[in-house]
């Protein structure tokens, strides 16, 4: 005999619950087919199946119209109705479970990974593009900033004006090629940014935003462009204008054109118009306005100095607000003041050391090109390439960067108290390997206690990632 | 406890007066005010029409069972019309409803023993036999003993 079991409910479990129940018995009966019914009403659950009746069943029937918790019937014959045809047609319901025409309840696995699209779906869409925009980044981080690494680390020889690599040789060509790299950057970043907004035609005005971004000479900002920020800001606006140009209404004819000419051309002039005119010129003046002001702090207390530097070069690692706090302490240097580029080499260093760690520390809160970009970030951070740090920054700028400035904070703090002095304007490790740094003990515990905070900082703010 | 713990000569009308669902689902109403039942029939008419409109309690068979669960209830009563000309439900069947149910339920009561008699009268208005015996009652009393069979 055939084993059937079926639940039955309704909105108030008052009647239908227990009508439907009472029909399916006497369907089953006539079907000569073996049948128990768990009743969910208001009663309460009534004649609950067992774990073993489930899995001796040869199939389940829920007639109901509330939600049932399926978890229990996963691979199972499940036939789902409504509690109506519990009542009106009981017979047919077991006769399709007989007929072999129920499919078999896949069970949660699969509504759970259905929930995570769902999520996903309803993921706050900026966080999306965010994160497009940062995935495509990562390999020209890596790459730009090993081979620069590499160079520096090999062919360099410090200098009054940094780094300095001999004119010619091979270690200026690998410079030079991870300059390119890095050059891509931002324009990767924004456009990768802009497609995940409008889809393809969004991708050129994106990566056009993103190179006058990174490109301060556009806006009467030459020193400084606008960084990543500037960079994830123009990805939105060229995303977001070439959406709406989607969604014009055009006559039939220009159609086939909208999506390689119409759009980007418009897309990109519109992007290029509102950061230069609109957002440029605030940045420019941001530029200025910081380094007057910091030429300005000379003479403050040196913690003040030193908690305004770290913090500085750590909120765009290599945007305006970065370079305005680099270049202070490469003036420094310059007037015979090596003490204040001691903090600044080491606050150089803590993002993408911090980062580093932080992934080596706990890889459930980092998702697997994270936790790669974590190796490469560790070794940029050895020569004081703040870049590295970027893509954690720009895929979770809320919870990373105030991380990242406040272990660039303490490591500068700290060595500004212990009077570490720097000849070269440049940051991290590589500059002690060359014999620049003045107090070499206090230097590197410096760039020790701010990359552990850095790194349990933001391992404390940061969710684990779904896998 | 019996079905008729729930329910009385005064709650059972073999004669329905009204012709259409609301009607005699006021006719019904006032029924169970009248025995004391109800503590707001505004409010529990809106508990009844709120039941039908989630899907109407028209369930075929000739059978209707409007029933509502709310705080307007003072305590748990069945009442039971018969209407032999039919009155349209929006039944799944299309069928006109015969016989109607209107079942009173508190929001909270002490105790289930309603609940399981209720669902006593559920399972056994399933029985086609009991329905023809119930459509072709000739009194109110008759009615009542018929519905003694539940227990």
């Amino acid at each position: 005999m055939k084993k059937i079991l079926a639940i039955t409910s309704c909105p108030n479990g008052i009647a239908h619950t227990y009508m439907a129940a009472e029909n399916l018995q006497k369907a089953a009966k006539k079907l000569d087919v073996e049948m128990k019914v768990e009743t969910q009403g208001s009663i309460g659950v009534e004649n609950e199946f067992t774990a073993q009746e489930i899995e001796e069943a040869d199939g389940i029937i829920i007639a109901a119209d509330k939600g049932v918790d399926k978890s229990r019937f996963a691979n199972k014959v499940l036939l789902e109705t409504g509690v109506q045809d519990g009542i009106r047609k009981p017979e047919e319901l077991i006769q399709q479970i007989l007929d072999g025409k129920v499919s078999v309840f896949k069970g949660e696995m699969k509504s759970v990974d259905e929930h995570k699209k769902e999520m996903k779906s309803k993921q706050n869409p900026i966080y999306k593009h965010l994160m497009n925009g940062v995935s495509y980044m990562i390999p020209f981080v890596v790459v730009g900033g090993l081979l620069i690494a590499l160079a520096l680390a090999i062919g360099g020889t410090p200098t009054e004006s940094g780094l300095q690599i001999e004119e010619g040789s091979i270690w200026e060509t690998i410079l030079d090629v991870g300059a390119a790299a890095f050059g891509f950057m931002v324009p990767i970043l924004a456009g990768f940014i802009a497609m995940s907004i409008a889809d393809r035609p969004g991708l050129a005005p994106g990566m056009i935003g993103g190179f006058i971004a990174a490109n301060g000479s556009f806006y009467g900002s030459p020193e400084a462009g606008a960084g990543f920020l500037g960079g994830i800001a123009a990805g939105f606006i060229a995303g977001y204008i070439a959406k709406w140009i989607k969604s014009w209404n055009v006559p039939k004819m220009i159609q086939p054109i909208m999506p390689i000419l119409v759009i980007p051309l418009l897309a990109s002039i519109g992007v290029a118009v509102i950061f230069i005119f609109v957002i440029g010129a605030p940045i420019a003046g941001i530029f200025n306005g910081l380094t007057t002001w910091l030429a300005g702090m000379q003479g403050t207390s040196a913690i003040v100095l030193a908690i305004i530097l770290g913090a500085m070069i750590a909120f765009d690692m290599g945007g305006p607000v970065n370079k305005v706090a680099f270049m202070f302490g490469a003036a420094m240097v310059a007037e015979g003041n090596i003490g204040i580029m001691g903090p600044i080499a080491v606050a150089i260093c803590i993002p993408p050391l911090g980062m580093g760690l932080a992934t080596l520390l706990n890889k459930r809160k980092y998702e697997k090109p994270e936790q790669e970009g974590g190796k490469a970030a560790l070794a940029m951070g050895m020569v004081g390439i703040t870049e590295g740090a970027i893509p954690f920054a720009a895929k979770d700028p809320l919870r990373v960067i105030p991380s990242l400035m406040v272990g660039s904070i303490v490591g500068a703090v700290i060595a500004m108290l212990a009077g570490v002095g720097n000849n070269v304007p440049h940051g991290g490790p590589v500059v002690a390997a060359f014999g620049a740094i003045n107090g070499v003990v206090m230097f590197f515990v410096a760039i020790i206690i701010g990359t552990l905070v850095t790194a349990f900082m933001v391992n404390a703010l940061k969710k684990n990632v779904a896998q | 406890m019996k079905l008729t713990d729930l329910t009385s000569i005064g709650l059972i009308d073999t004669e329905l007066n009204g012709s259409t669902r609301d009607e005699i689902i006021d006719e019904l109403i006032e029924k169970l005010d009248a025995e004391g039942a109800l503590k707001s029939k505004r409010k529990f008419k809106k508990a009844i029409l709120k039941r039908e409109k989630e899907g109407s309690t028209g369930i075929g068979f000739s059978i209707a069972i409007p029933h509502g669960k709310s705080k307007a209830v003072e305590s748990p009563k069945v009442a039971f019309g018969i209407k032999r000309e039919g009155v349209d439900w929006n039944s799944m069947d299309g069928d006109p409803a015969k016989l109607v149910f209107m079942i009173a339920v508190p929001e909270e009561s002490a105790g289930n023993e309603h609940l399981k008699i209720l669902q006593m009268l559920s399972r056994k208005l399933m029985d086609e036999t009991f329905r023809e015996q119930l459509v072709n009652v000739g009194s109110a009393e008759e009615a009542l003993g018929l519905l003694g069979e539940i227990e």
